[in-house]
C-alpha cells in the first residue's frame, strides 16, 4: 500500500456516542502480565500485536517499551489505556458499550513497510471482525 | 498513524489522542485531539487524575461528532494538567 499524504481515509460517524461502542487502540505497548512483552531487544522494533479482553482488571495490564517514559503508565494505566475511564463513562451513560477487544502494540518500528502493510492492517482486521466496536480511540506518539 | 489510517478504511470512524502533534500530523489522521502540553506517556493525562483523564476522553470520543476536517488536528487546553506538581524531593546527606 502506498500511503499518499493528501487522501486521508475518513468515515463518518453517524450513530449517538450513547448508543456506540468504544474500542481502545494504544500504540504505548501496553499488554497483560501474563503475556509476553514486546521484543526491546531488537532494535528493529517488534511489530507484534496484544489483544486485550473488555472485561480486564487494570492492575493486570503493563507497558514494555523503550521508547517513552512510561512511569505514569506503570502507576495508572489509564495514561496510556483509558479503560476504567471507558467504563466510567459507560456508567455515566456518555458510550454506550466497551467493544469486546482491545489492542495493544510498540508503535517504535524501524520496519516501517512491515508495519504499513502488516501490523496495521492485522489490528485493522482484528479489529473489524472480532471487537463489534462502533468507533476506535488510539493513543500514542 | 498507520493503524488508525487502516482501520478508518475498514469503515470504523477512529479518534486519535496525539502527544505529538508534529509527529502525528505528517500521517494526516483521520480525527486527532492534541491535549496542550501533555508530555509523552501522558496520553490521558497525569497517573490517577480520573476526572482530567474523563474530560480528554469526553472530548476525543465528541470529534467523531463534529464537523473536523480529516488530516487536521484540534488542540484543547486542560489547565488542570498544568496543575500537578511533583512533591519536592528531600536530598539527604545535606
Amino acid at each position: 500500500m502506498t500511503i499518499s499524504r493528501k487522501c486521508v481515509p475518513f468515515t463518518p460517524f453517524e450513530r449517538e456516542l450513547s448508543k456506540s461502542t468504544i474500542a481502545i487502540v494504544t500504540a504505548g505497548g501496553v499488554h497483560l502480565r501474563d503475556q509476553e512483552g514486546f521484543n526491546i531487544a531488537d532494535e528493529l522494533g517488534d511489530l507484534t500485536y496484544r489483544e486485550i479482553p473488555p472485561d480486564v482488571d487494570s492492575s493486570q495490564l503493563m507497558v514494555t517499551h523503550h521508547h517513552y517514559n512510561h512511569k505514569d503508565a506503570d502507576e495508572d494505566i489509564n495514561v496510556v489505556f483509558p479503560i476504567d475511564v471507558l467504563r466510567d463513562l459507560e456508567s455515566e451513560g456518555f458510550i454506550g458499550g466497551i467493544a469486546r477487544k482491545h489492542i495493544g502494540y510498540m508503535g517504535y518500528t524501524m520496519q516501517l513497510k512491515a508495519m504499513y502493510e502488516g501490523t496495521a492492517r492485522e489490528i485493522a482486521n482484528d479489529i473489524d471482525k472480532s471487537s463489534r466496536a462502533d468507533a476506535v480511540v488510539l493513543t500514542g506518539g | 498513524m498507520a493503524v488508525q489510517r487502516e482501520i478508518e478504511m475498514k469503515g470504523i470512524p477512529t479518534v486519535l489522542i496525539t502527544v505529538s502533534p508534529e509527529v502525528s500530523a505528517q500521517m494526516r489522521p483521520p480525527r486527532a485531539l492534541y491535549p496542550d502540553g501533555f508530555k509523552i506517556g501522558n496520553s490521558l493525562g497525569k497517573p490517577n487524575m480520573r476526572d482530567l483523564q474523563k474530560k480528554v476522553l469526553r472530548d476525543a470520543l465528541t470529534l467523531l461528532t463534529e464537523n473536523t476536517r480529516p488530516g487536521d488536528t484540534v488542540t484543547r487546553a486542560y489547565p488542570d494538567y498544568g496543575e500537578y506538581h511533583e512533591p519536592p524531593r528531600v536530598r539527604k546527606g545535606i
